[in-house]
């Protein structure tokens, strides 16, 4: 199996930075009861690097994630994908960005219960009205390793396959980012070590960016850097993160 | 308990207002149903009473042939009246004179006709036997002179002075001497009037002077009406009798009821029943997705130490709460239809005799129980299966209801399918169309219950096309099949009601194509004179005598009906000039010949000879309306019934037993050559005189008789809108819970990339698929139904050409399917307006 170590048609990126964030700001709620859950954070995500978000709950990790991937929108500051500013987008323009530049993989709930698991991995491409590249699509789903699972639906998966596919589809419109939200959270340890696994091969083989939130240190041992939030803002990086230098910086934020 | 059950409701009150609303909706029409029967039926009493108030007993012919249509004006002899006035305790005896007679208006067109009588009276001044009181101008006095209803003279353009002229069926001409109100009414119930001296009204009426139809009978003081009837029946002569002035009114009560009201009730509740029916359909849906979606919170009820019985209490008092509520609304809104109705008569001129709407406490007892019922029918079975959740559910990931339909369900669909079908099918002779009906039925419970395994290969293939509207279709097509039984369930309703238009539409083309058959087959003339409206005088013999006399007129028949007694059984038959008949008539003669079938003879159908087992040759009794009783032999039998009905009387044998003899219908068949166009024409001079009655040809007859069921059908697909409505609703319902459900799928899919537009494809097209299916399967079962019902009817009234409606089954068609796209609308717009994020971190 001859697999491209880079890729040649990957769209420029902005100095190399996949997704960036400037003076990240968001609030919720008004007045008293206001809670800043960016605290102006400022982040770069450089393209071709794992990235996991880590921290306590209500951190601001999770937000940060959507602000990040255009699913909710910034109070101020501003977010840009490759070289695409979020903030001005009407709806229609956001959803063209998330079809195109951002692959989603999801805590639980990643599939189209009434899609195969092949049209599954096609449907960002489908719904972007292009025919899949069907060199590139064989090839994700031989990484993956789901070629004899092509035809199942989701209800006839387990939750690890399921999961596989949806980092497949996550892969298959070749995005700027990749995107994942706790993709181990509802998965035994096995399968939680093959999923991990996969977006690993996906930034080393393909050149992909992925960004991760996971409370679990084990999981983000296999990210290139870990970022630490806490109270909305970024308070630790550790570079080449191993299980145990994530729990001593978990540690040290009181987690 | 009960506390909770409330609390529940409320907070899901928007998605229990679709529910309730079709309860709404059904309950309302079944209210204003009723209410507009009562309100009637009260109307009719009191213009009754009031027209019978100084009646204490009339004396009348005792030969009255009544319960067929076409019973004529049944004359005595006027010696009865002083046979009364000797009666001990009569204090006045007024002999008066009542039959049929059209006025015609300034226009030459006659008044009237619609349904209610057109009456030719005795004029009297004696408030005890004439209900009416001049208003205007005087009493008719010399020939020629008459008093008209208000209604009529507004009507008809007539004042006191104008010049006009009565049918009767003879034309009249008469000058209107006075205008009379019935109270304050401008008329009795749309009845028109023409009221003569009493001499003349027997010329005109009766043709004799010794002839009346009645006497009006006052009691003296201290008499009462029983009394008086039982002193009056001892000493009548054969052929009157007596009857109260209160059982008068009590028999014109049964008649209303019986031909009009009965009818006009009927019909409503059997389509307020469709609605309800589709009603109780969009309710089971309803709750049983509510019941799934709320499998957890039932579930901790259970665990929280709720019983079964507890759980079950719940859903039930829940469905019961929604149907009273929706039944209080829909009584509420009953009233007003109601009220807006009885004023879209009034002001369509043919309104009740109502004083404003009346609404009983049996209209909303009824109203509110069968609106209560429906709603418990609807919701009991799914709030059972939710008390059968185990309390480990709560605990659980709970899937969705994904079941298909079970083996049990599918096999006894098949059964009652089949057993329809083959019912359908059986039929044969006079047990055909209760049979076919039996078998409608257990079709269409059959086919709900195969529903489920049908929804998912139907569905696919009609969502086919959709393929071509790229992902956005192919994801719609898939989701209207991923829950066949939840697909099924909601297109069922749109099934129903799809399904009873069908059937109508197949049913009423196949009419007008019976009617064609039958005139085609049967009429071989040219042209085709038909006085205008239901009731009325008719044309009259002078009419047809004057026809044979334009020159371009090769043949003239008329064919009238009435009412006799044959061998013991009241019927109606034809009367006409046979001989003359079989020249622009082709009855397909069996045996005999129909054409020289004179007085003394009969001609009858095969199908009458058959069931009666006559031939050739049989004597057969016959009593008119006259009391005389003939004996008639059978000289022919004919095949063809479609025109002129089982019985064929010689016209001078009907005339010499009846004061009014008049056609419905006058063929004519034209000289060789002759251009109907100008034959036509001459005919229709000659016609004028006699209140302009309608000259068509072929094509036009046909026309006309398949119009009268066009627009009886265009009420019927009005009636019928309603139950779409409601399935309408039921469908937007079924998807906003769908939808509802999905919430994560579709956070999921916007965030993957479908646009808010891909997304309102989805859902729109998803509707589609759904009540398409419910339409398809709705013409499926109608257009066969109808196919069984006509062929049945066939065979027990030899009477049935079957057609099919392609162009009215088109539009029922994408009606159907455009019920799918305004169900999608605002299910759609939520949809595409819900947050992604939210959408996708939902729980």
């Amino acid at each position: 199996m001859s697999l491209p170590t880079t890729l040649d048609d990957r769209r420029p990126t902005l100095h190399g930075v996949a997704a960036r964030a400037v003076d990240a700001v968001k609030v919720y709620g008004q007045g008293d009861t206001a809670v800043r859950a960016l605290d102006g954070i400022t982040v770069d995500i450089p393209a071709g690097r794992f990235i996991a978000v880590m921290g306590p709950s209500g951190s601001g990790k999770s937000t940060l994630m959507h602000c990040l991937a255009g699913l909710d929108s910034l109070t101020s500051g501003r977010v840009l994908i490759a070289d695409v500013e979020l903030g001005q987008l009407s709806d229609g323009a956001l959803t063209r960005v998330r079809r195109e530049r951002i692959g989603f993989v999801f805590q639980s709930f990643n599939l189209i219960p009434t899609l195969s698991a092949e049209e599954n991995i096609t449907l960002p491409i489908r719904l972007a009205g292009a025919k899949p590249d069907a060199a590139w699509v064989r090839q994700i789903i031989d990484t993956v390793g789901l070629r004899d699972r092509l035809h199942h639906r989701p209800s006839e998966m387990s939750g690890g396959q399921q999961q596989r596919v949806a980092v497949a589809r996550a892969l298959a419109s070749r995005p700027d980012v990749v995107f994942a939200d706790e993709p181990t959270g509802n998965l035994d340890s096995k399968s939680g070590g093959e999923v991990l696994a996969l977006l690993r091969q996906a930034v080393d083989r393909f050149a992909q960016t992925v960004v991760m939130v996971t409370h679990d240190p084990g999981a983000a041992a296999w990210a290139d850097e870990a970022l630490f939030l806490a109270d909305g803002r970024i308070v630790d990086r550790v570079e080449r993160p191993t299980a145990e230098r994530v729990l001593e910086a978990m540690k040290g934020l009181g987690a | 308990m009960f506390r909770t059950t409330i609390t529940a409701a409320w907070a899901r009150k928007r998605r229990l207002v679709g529910t309730a609303l079709a309860v709404v909706l059904g309950v309302a029409f079944l209210t204003a149903t009723l209410a507009i029967g009562d309100s009637a039926r009260a109307g009719f009493e009191t213009v009754f009473t009031e027209a019978n108030a100084g009646t204490d007993a009339l004396v009348r012919s005792a030969h009255r042939i009544e319960g067929v249509e076409g019973a004529a004006a049944t004359p005595l002899d006027a010696s009865v009246v002083a046979v009364v006035a000797g009666v001990d305790g009569v204090a006045s005896a007024v002999p008066v004179v009542e039959a049929v007679a059209r006025l015609v208006g300034s226009d030459g067109v006659p008044l009237g006709g619609g349904g209610p009588p057109t009456i030719g009276t005795s004029w009297s001044e004696d408030p005890a036997v004439n209900p009416y009181r001049l208003v205007e101008g005087r009493a008719p006095a010399a020939a020629g002179e008459v008093v008209i209803d208000r209604d009529s003279a507004e009507a008809g353009q007539l004042a006191v002075g104008s010049s006009s002229t009565v049918l009767t069926p003879s034309p009249a001409p008469v000058t209107v001497v006075g205008i009379a109100t019935f109270g304050d009414r401008g008329t009795f119930g749309g009845v028109t009037l023409a009221a003569f001296a009493f001499d003349h009204a027997q010329d005109l009426l009766l043709g004799s002077r010794s002839l009346i139809t009645g006497v009006v009978v006052r009691a003296d003081q201290g008499v009462d009406e029983a009394e008086l009837v039982e002193r009056l029946t001892a000493l009548l002569p054969a052929g009157a009798e007596a009857v109260s002035g209160t059982d008068l009114t009590a028999e014109q009560q049964a008649a209303i009821e019986g031909y009009f009201l009965g009818f006009m009730e009927t019909g409503l509740l059997l389509f307020a029943g469709i609605a309800l029916l589709v009603a109780a359909f969009s309710i089971f849906n309803t709750f049983s997705i509510l019941a799934a979606q709320r499998t957890r919170e039932s579930a901790l009820l259970r665990t929280l130490g709720a019983s079964r019985v507890q759980v079950l209490a719940a859903g039930v008092a829940e469905t019961a709460v929604i149907g009273l509520g929706g039944s209080l609304l829909g009584v509420g809104a009953g009233m007003l239809v109601g009220i807006g109705l009885l004023a879209v008569m009034e002001a369509a001129g043919a309104g009740l005799p109502t004083d404003g709407l009346r609404v009983t406490g049996s209209t909303v007892a009824v109203s509110v129980g069968v609106g209560v019922a429906v709603t418990l029918v609807g919701g009991l079975v799914p709030a059972w299966r939710a008390s059968r959740v185990a309390p480990l559910a709560a605990l659980r990931e709970v899937s969705v209801d994904t079941s298909g339909a079970s083996r049990l369900r599918l096999a006894f669909g098949a059964v009652l399918a089949l057993a329809g079908v083959a019912l359908v099918l059986s039929g044969t002779g006079e047990a055909a169309m209760s049979r076919a009906g039996l078998g409608a039925l257990a079709l269409l419970f059959g086919v709900l219950l195969l529903g489920p395994a049908a929804a998912g290969p139907v569905g696919s293939a009609l969502g086919a096309p959709l393929l071509a509207r790229g992902v956005a279709g192919d994801l719609a097509r898939r989701n209207a099949v991923r829950n066949p039984r939840r697909t099924a369930a909601s297109a069922a309703a749109l099934l129903v009601g799809v399904g009873v238009v069908t059937l109508f539409a197949v049913f009423g083309s196949s009419i007008s194509a019976s009617i064609e058959d039958a005139v085609d087959r049967s009429f071989a003339g040219d042209l085709v004179l038909q006085s205008a409206g239901f009731s009325g005088a008719g044309l009259s013999p002078e009419l047809l005598s004057e026809i044979r006399a334009v020159p371009d007129v090769e043949a003239a028949a008329g064919l009238g009906f009435g009412a006799v007694v044959l061998d013991g059984e009241e019927r109606q038959v034809g009367f006409s000039d046979l001989a003359e008949l079989t020249r622009v008539a082709d009855f397909h003669v069996l045996h005999g010949d129909i054409g020289s079938v004179r007085a003394g003879g009969v001609g009858i159908s095969g199908d009458t000879a058959e069931e009666k087992g006559w031939q050739i040759g049989q004597q057969v009794d016959v009593r008119f309306s006259d009391g005389v009783t003939e004996k008639v032999t059978v000289e022919a039998i004919y095949d063809d019934r479609g025109m002129g009905g089982d019985v064929l009387l010689p016209v001078d044998t009907w005339v010499a037993h009846v004061a009014q003899p008049a056609f419905a219908l006058v063929f004519v068949g034209l000289v060789d050559g002759a251009s109907v166009e100008d034959g036509r024409a001459a005919v229709a001079s000659v016609a004028e005189r006699h209140g302009s009655p309608e000259v068509r040809d072929r094509d036009q007859f046909v026309e006309n008789e398949a119009a009268g069921v066009d627009s009886l059908l265009n009420v019927v697909y009005g009636l019928l809108g309603l139950a779409i409505l409601i399935a309408l609703m039921g469908i937007a319902n079924t998807l906003s819970l769908s939808i509802h459900e999905r919430t994560r799928e579709l956070g999921l899919l916007r965030a993957i990339g479908l646009n808010r537009s891909q997304l309102r494809t989805m859902v729109r097209w998803e509707s589609v698929i759904v009540s398409t299916f419910g339409a398809v399967g709705g013409i499926a079962i109608g257009v066969f139904l109808g196919w069984g019902m006509v062929r049945a009817l066939a065979a027990a009234e030899g009477f049935g050409t079957f057609r099919l409606p392609a162009g009215s089954l088109v539009v029922v068609l994408l009606l159907g399917s455009g019920v799918g796209v305004v169900a999608g609308l605002r299910p759609a717009w939520r949809a595409a307006r819900m947050d992604v994020l939210a959408a996708v971190t939902a729980d």
